[in-house]
């Protein structure tokens, strides 16, 4: 009996004794970003390229993708520990950190959406039947992407002015490289024949809207939950009825449901990447919407 | 609202499963196995998990192996009375479900998984339907062969020993058989609610049945009557299909409780 006591004391003690090792916060010189999630850690990347004294890391693993109802794990917590400035996407998609972000109030947040999302909405009130919950995809048009790079460039030259240049110089870059693939998507989109498509989640409005295609319904309302058998009557009477001619499913989810729907209306399913998970390539966003256009021009020709 | 496939496939999913699960969930009912069951459902979580570890698509595969280990072993270790057989069985089903929950949430994206716990038989394919076909069949094979068996053992089982029964053989073929139902029909029912189609029907038939023949047929009629009402019920509702076939079955349940406390007085 004795003997049994002391042990539980000394784990009782050697469990007190990890709680007393100190955490050591190394204060460096260099400049911590993190970004929420993938797109804009590959935006950040693109502006931070080749700046000595800048450190920058992920929030969430480049496999997660949409950040709908993420959970935030120990590790995220580590990372923000340590971190100067936080890019985020805004609109919403990081709503889970709200509370944990206020625990580090010296973070600088950036938030890449300011004033775009507004904006936007100002511009669509007078259109009728359009919703107005606000939709945080906005990466996935080109111009709103191009649109972020220039907010997330003006705050961090702010953060960082003694790298403003630098900062400058490669966004003029990579804004350059993007209007390019903006201006050829464009001209692949002028030759869709059909403008009618049906997409998984509401990932692709922005991207529908400046490439005019017309998304008449979409699977997942809520991602993360399958469609009632009501929701899929809609959507499959929908489709036959405008004569949609694809189905475009996200490499991040499960495509059971479009399978489903796909099978009812023998329409064809294709991929469409919103650019949410890939590896840390400088160039992945323009890969990426390379090949969705491809596959669009596939679909709807 | 059948000329839709997907609600015809699932008609088909629901005739073969809920008599399977009505049966079944008899000897799970008399054999007093609803909390083994129940352990069982959530370790498919586990099974789902080494899935996704492993990078299969399907997890299907990766949970049947699983649920038939978790099975076997839970009910070897359930007999060798270290303590109570509920504490055992509570002890592996928190552990599945932890580890399932861990390794899915690893990088905070259980979210995409939560498809399972609710499951969506509207979905089911063709082919997946034949595999359940299938194993209906081998239920029903079993069935014939065993159910007097099983029957004995929950009775008495060292009258049933003397009588050349083996139990431990009887038991584990029955345990595996109930991993594979269950394992197959988790991604159209649901972790969440797969014990309660297993046991409800059964529990709600015991309630007003006579007999043994009474009480098989009451439990694939509740069952098959709880599926088709309930898959009819979500359709015009705009409602999740398992967990309104669920609720069916418990209304059924109490219903049958009320008719037998009249008959009792």
């Amino acid at each position: 009996m004795k003997k049994r006591l002391l042990l539980i004391a000394l784990i009782i003690l050697s469990f007190s004794l990890v709680g007393c090792e100190k955490t050591q916060i190394i204060e460096d010189e260099k400049l911590n970003i993190i970004t929420s999630f993938y797109p804009m850690y590959i935006a950040t990347a693109n502006i931070v390229d080749g700046v000595e004294d800048v450190t920058l890391e992920c929030l969430a693993s480049p496999e997660v993708g949409c950040l709908h109802d993420y959970q935030l794990t120990v590790n995220d917590m580590k990372k923000l520990e340590g971190a100067d400035v936080f890019v985020i996407n805004g609109g919403g998609m990081e709503s889970f950190l709200d509370k944990a972000i206020s625990v580090y109030p010296e973070i600088k947040i950036i938030n890449a959406s300011t004033d775009i999302l507004e904006e936007h909405h100002e511009e669509h009130k007078h259109e009728e039947g359009h919703h107005h919950e606000e939709n945080p995809h906005v990466w996935v048009s080109v111009s709103l992407y191009i649109e972020q790079i220039k907010n997330i460039v003006d705050d961090l030259k702010n953060v960082d002015p003694q790298n403003a240049d630098k900062y400058e110089a490669n966004a003029k870059l990579y804004i350059e490289k993007l209007t390019e693939l903006k201006n050829e998507m464009h001209i692949k989109a002028k030759t869709f024949n059909s403008k009618n498509i049906v997409t998984f989640h509401e990932a692709f409005e922005f991207f529908a809207e400046e490439f005019d295609l017309n998304i008449v319904a979409v699977i997942e309302r809520e991602p993360g939950t399958s469609p009632s058998a009501k929701d899929l009557v809609e959507i499959v009477d929908t489709i036959n009825e405008l004569e949609v001619n694809a189905i475009f499913v996200e490499p991040q989810y499960l495509k059971t449901a479009a399978t489903t729907i796909a099978n009812e209306t023998k329409v064809n399913t294709y991929e469409l990447d919103p650019v949410v998970s890939g590896t840390f390539e400088k160039d992945a966003y323009e890969k990426i919407m390379r090949k969705n256009i491809e596959v669009l021009e596939e679909a709807l020709k | 609202m059948f000329r839709y496939e997907f609600m015809l496939n699932a008609l088909y999913a629901i005739l073969i499963i809920t008599p399977l699960f009505g049966i079944v969930g008899t000897a799970i009912v008399n054999n007093k196995m609803a909390f083994f069951s129940d352990a069982l459902g959530h370790s498919a979580l586990t099974g789902i998990a080494i899935g996704a570890l492993l990078g299969i698509t399907n997890p299907t595969i990766s949970m049947i192996i699983f649920g038939i280990v978790f099975a076997l072993l839970l009910n070897r270790i359930k007999d060798l009375k270290i303590t109570s057989k509920d504490t055992i069985i509570s002890v592996f089903s928190s552990t599945a479900l932890a580890l399932g929950l861990v390794i899915l949430s690893k990088n905070g994206n259980f979210a995409k998984f939560s498809n399972y716990l609710i499951g969506d038989i509207l979905s089911i394919s063709a082919s997946e339907i034949l595999a359940l076909l299938g194993i209906a069949v081998l239920i029903l094979l079993f069935w014939i062969l065993f159910s007097n068996k099983l029957y004995a053992i929950s009775l008495n089982p060292s009258l049933a020993k003397s009588k050349g029964i083996n139990i431990t053989l009887t038991e584990n073929l029955f345990i595996v058989l109930v991993a594979l139902i269950v394992m197959l029909s988790i991604r159209w029912v649901g972790i969440l609610i797969i014990n309660s189609l297993l046991i409800l029907p059964a529990a709600a038939s015991r309630n007003i049945a006579k007999n043994l023949r009474q009480y098989h047929l009451f439990a694939v009629i509740f069952a098959l009557v709880s599926g088709v009402l309930g898959l009819i019920t979500s359709y015009y509702a705009g409602i999740a299909t398992g967990p309104t076939i669920v609720l069916i079955a418990s209304v059924i349940f109490f219903a049958t409780y009320a008719i037998r406390r009249k008959i009792g007085d």
